[in-house]
């Protein structure tokens, strides 16, 4: 027993010091050798790696000759690795591809430089205004769209009826008609709790969850009346969990749902002939378009990379602002690039998910960057799922959260 | 006689049918997971109980696309070593609280206890800014000297309370027989107190074992996660989950762990019923 | 025994001593220091001293809210942790029951819950168990022709909800601590108590229990301990961003969490984890009755 102990503690401790030792000296090993023959451009991101890998691929053959390699590294819970690795230039990355609205916060934590800092205004000057706009905190460019994210309208095509409605009192009507809970059958089916998702009524409602000016808006007339026609669609949207909706397009029990393109995938894979509609293209009672959010994937600079790699850098962001990264982007994942001319592309012309995005882009508003837009997530949910959810009145509930999101935003400084 | 053996009999067809029963409820959960794991597609939900096409696919995948087998060798890694350094010290620690009375001993103990009740999770900002200092983040040892900081308090009250309810005589009849005390520790206690000490083992070996966020935040390369890290990370949010092979990587990053527990149950019969010492 | 070896004992523990310094006492003093600074977003690194004007503020978040979060954790703890002790117990008596031949094949299925990441079981649950439309509590409430529950819509199904689930995660701990315990009691108190003509139950009360007292009463209070700083469960099945489920059950510590760190304001959030910090010193003072009687 006690050989049997002091032999396991033995190898433990040689295995923990060959294991130390070897992974030390590997970190140093590729530092040393970066430093004389090519420059490596580490990009943290919290999305789907296949997209990266087809930035990842033009931007290295791209600047192969130039002897830059670009490394993307998955990091989950990007915010809170930012935190504690953004002014960290042994373990951090130099750059970050993430959805915007994290912006604020970052720039406020003092860890990111001004895009202006690497390359030239000109070279971004294609992007859509409204990616452009995202990536914009307190007058100062931070950030290089590269695509961007909406809710659409996606349908099956075997078993919506008819034409897909134009206005938002038509398809409630066609939902009332088309909808059986009980034996769980839906028109249409939409994550009704999640602020993401509900933000399409509530902007076109001309409410709002926070303002510029970092007012939170939840007892706002406007919000409210949002709210509560969202009220009378979520009755027939089944539960509303993530999980929950796309399984049921997925498997026919759901004429339509209102998602993302990162839903696509799946649909394909299931088989269903599917049909997508701009939610640019329904209009409100008050005759405005709705009006979803959209999430901006852009990339930031971190301050300490501008030091010491501000050169490659500047080419790789380049490289990556480059319209034809955008067409792969567009034709192998599926993802609506921020550069304009990237649409010109014939291939990319006739992706209808793609048209309906760019579509979109009109009329959808970028998230708030304003780092107390953190916070708001909490109250604006919570607001969501009280009203949808447990049946709260809908002005009592909203004023108890505005004061919760109130004191959120107190808190933070 | 003949009537006790068919109460007996009867006694015992109802525990079996009853621990039978008990296994099934708690295995639900799992066995759901375990459905989802060989269906083909990439459904949430389980609609059926049965599977149309049962497939490997997922298995496959997980074990082959993924480096999972890098993440078992360093889980294993972590487990062990942690269980390694939490072990020696807090056997020894445990020994000491158990046997000797000194100054300050009850304060401590209770003091032990009452700092193990802080939320991990808020010592994480402080633990990383005093491991950047020392350069001990993105290494298994600052990571193992974390996990095993973690669990030695626990280690030390649960073994504690064991070694008190070992009678004194015998290390006191060893004593005299001229060993020292750690010789004590080595070849009485440790026998006599197996079952808590694997107990405990087990305990530290699972907590590094499950655990994913310091996996996660202290180690920066994919290729030196942990299982559960490294599941984490590959599988963190509902927009980018694939389940089957989520469910499909869970189990099997359960499974080492149950084949573990299966061995070392008959290891788990102290000492000291064995050996037929009595107090 | 009574040894006074002077610095013996001293240099046995100390190891694990300088192990938990490092680990469990430097973060908390670091906190305590963060907590009278003004570290936030807006002073990520230029943070200075503030005095105690966080703890001003952090008092302030004593609410009706805060106080509602007490009761449901301490409601919450003790339930859990009676059910626990009471189910365990009996489960593992059961599997150390003599010609039980499959015992250690039921063993290790119990503790297969055990074997699973925490945030995977919690996902699980969420998903396959509790979901109104897909879950398998829902399909098999239909099946046997009631309508559909919302699990998690409103606090008290949730609370139970979440309870559950906890039992599923904690029991295998304390069924293999029990087990473990029951495999240490001398035989022989049992058979001459059977000489004596005790009863099952007397056995069990007056052999069984004293003799494995001592040895899970440690693992029962780390229990008490992980039961009330019970995070994750609540947390991930009823309240994660996205997934919010309508349920508005708050225990201490996720008040604190809603309340102080999405805010990402360190000075204030270190104040706030130290009231709690005092506060679970308080109520292990109730405890350290509980340990008192048995003579550590």
């Amino acid at each position: 027993m006690k050989k049997k102990i002091a032999l396991l503690l033995c190898i433990t401790m040689t295995a923990m010091g060959i294991i130390g030792c070897g992974n030390s000296e590997e970190s140093l090993a590729t530092k040393g050798g970066s430093a004389s023959k090519q420059s490596v451009v580490t990009i943290w991101h919290d999305g789907d790696d296949s997209i990266m890998q087809v930035i990842e691929n033009g931007v290295n053959e791209a600047l192969e000759s130039d002897g830059i390699l670009v490394k993307f590294e998955k990091k989950s819970g990007l915010t809170d690795q930012m935190k504690l690795y953004g002014n960290d230039e042994a373990n951090g990355p130099d750059m970050y591809l993430y959805a915007h609205d994290s912006l604020g916060t970052f720039v406020e934590m003092g860890i990111l430089a001004p895009l202006t800092d690497v390359i030239e205004e000109s070279d971004y000057s294609d992007m859509l205004p409204m990616t452009i706009q995202a990536g914009n905190y307190k007058n100062t460019q931070y950030l290089l769209p590269v695509y961007f994210e909406t809710l659409l309208f996606l349908y099956n095509k075997d078993l919506w009826e008819g034409e897909v409605p134009s206005t938002t009192e038509e398809l409630f009507s066609y939902m009332e008609s088309h909808t059986d809970t009980a034996s769980g059958q839906y028109a249409l089916v939409n994550q009704h709790s999640t602020a993401y998702n509900v933000a399409p009524f509530i902007n076109g409602f001309g409410g709002y969850i926070i303002n510029e000016q970092s007012v939170p808006g939840l007892n706002d007339e406007k919000t409210l009346e949002a709210i509560e026609y969202n009220k009378k669609f979520a009755a027939l949207e089944a539960d509303g969990d993530y999980n929950t909706v796309n399984t049921l397009f997925n498997e026919g029990k759901a004429a339509a749902i209102i998602g993302g393109p990162w839903l696509i995938a799946g649909i394909k894979e299931a088989k269903i002939n599917y049909g997508i509609k701009s939610l640019s293209d329904f209009t409100l009672p008050n005759q405005n378009a709705l009006s979803p959010y959209s999430g901006v994937q852009a990339i930031g600079i971190m301050k300490y990379a501008v030091e010491n790699k501000k050169e490659a850098l500047g080419k790789v962001l380049k490289e990556i602002a480059n319209p034809q990264i955008g067409i792969e982007l567009a034709l192998n994942s599926g993802c609506a690039p921020a550069n304009q001319i990237s649409y010109d592309y014939t291939e990319v012309a006739k992706d209808e998910m793609i048209v309906a995005m760019r579509r979109t882009a009109d009329t959808a508003k970028p998230m708030p960057n304003v780092p107390e837009m953190s916070v708001m997530w909490g109250p604006i949910e919570s607001l969501l799922a009280a009203v949808n959810k447990s049946g709260q009145d809908t002005k009592e509930a909203a004023s108890e959260y505005q004061k919760q999101a109130e004191t959120a935003i107190q808190d933070m400084k | 006689m003949k009537l006790k053996k068919v109460r007996c009999g009867i006694l015992l067809m109802v525990l079996n049918l009853f621990f039978i029963l008990l296994c099934l409820l708690v295995l639900i959960p799992i066995g759901y997971a375990f459905f989802l794991s060989i269906s083909s597609g990439n459904s949430t939900f389980q609609n059926t109980l049965w599977v149309k096409q049962v497939t490997l696919q997922n298995y496959k995948a997980i074990l082959l696309e993924e480096p999972f087998l890098i993440w078992l060798k360093n889980s294993t890694i972590l487990s062990v070593g942690t269980m390694g350094i939490a072990m020696g010290t807090s056997v020894s620690a445990a020994y000491a609280f158990s046997r000797f009375r000194f100054r300050g001993r009850e304060q401590i103990l209770k003091l032990l206890l009452v700092l193990n009740a802080f939320p991990q999770i808020l010592s994480m900002f402080a633990i990383f800014r005093l491991f950047k200092n020392i350069h001990l983040i993105n290494s298994y040892i600052g990571l193992i000297l974390i996990y095993a900081g973690s669990m030695c308090i626990f280690g030390i009250w649960n073994m504690k309370g064991y070694f008190d309810t070992i009678p004194v005589e015998i290390e006191e009849s060893a004593a005299i027989d001229g060993a020292s005390p750690s010789q004590v520790i080595r070849k009485i206690i440790l026998p006599l107190a197996r079952p808590a000490i694997i107990v405990t083992a087990v305990m530290v070996l699972i907590f590094v074992w499950n655990e994913y966020l310091f996996a996660t935040t202290f180690l920066m390369k994919a290729d030196s996660y942990s299982l559960a890290g490294g599941l984490y990370q590959l599988q963190s949010n509902d927009y980018s989950r694939n389940w089957p092979i989520f469910s499909a990587a869970s189990i099997l990053t359960s499974i080492p762990i149950l084949i573990l527990f299966f061995c070392i149950q008959k290891y788990m019969v102290s000492g000291l019923t064995a050996g037929g010492v009595k107090g | 025994m009574k040894k006074k070896n002077g610095t013996l004992p001293w240099r046995f523990s100390l190891p694990s001593m300088v192990l938990i310094t490092m680990i469990i006492i430097f973060p908390i003093a670091f906190t305590l220091y963060i907590s009278f600074t003004n570290m936030n977003l807006y002073h990520w690194d230029d943070y200075r001293f503030i005095g105690m004007n966080n703890y001003i503020r952090a008092l302030t978040k004593i609410d009706s809210g805060f106080l509602s979060a007490i009761v449901t954790t301490i409601i919450w703890t003790v339930l859990n942790m009676v059910l626990q002790i009471v189910i365990s117990f009996f489960i593992a008596l059961g599997l150390n029951i003599k010609g039980l031949k499959l015992g250690r094949l039921y063993k290790t299925l119990l503790m297969f819950p055990w074997a699973m990441p925490a945030y995977i079981s919690i996902l699980l649950w969420r998903v396959g168990m509790y979901n109104t439309e897909y879950g398998l509590l829902n399909k098999f409430i239909t099946a046997i022709g009631l309508p559909k529950v919302e699990f998690l819509s409103e606090n008290i199904p949730a609370f139970f909800s979440c309870m559950v689930l906890n039992l599923w995660m904690a029991l295998p701990f304390l069924i293999m601590m029990m087990d473990g315990a029951l495999q240490s009691v001398d035989h022989s108190y049992y058979e001459s108590a059977k000489l004596d003509g005790a009863g099952w139950w007397a056995r069990n009360i007056y052999i069984t229990i004293p003799c494995i007292w001592p040895i899970i009463a440690p693992a029962i209070i780390m229990t008490t301990f992980t039961t009330f700083k019970q995070f994750d469960i609540i947390y991930l099945l009823t309240m994660q961003k996205g997934s919010l489920t309508g349920a508005t059950l708050n225990t201490v510590i996720t008040y604190a969490y809603q309340n102080a760190f999405v805010s990402n304001n360190y000075g204030l959030s270190s104040a706030v984890s130290i009231v709690i910090f005092g506060f679970i010193i308080f109520f292990s003072l109730f405890i350290n009755r509980g340990i008192k009687g048995e003579n550590i």
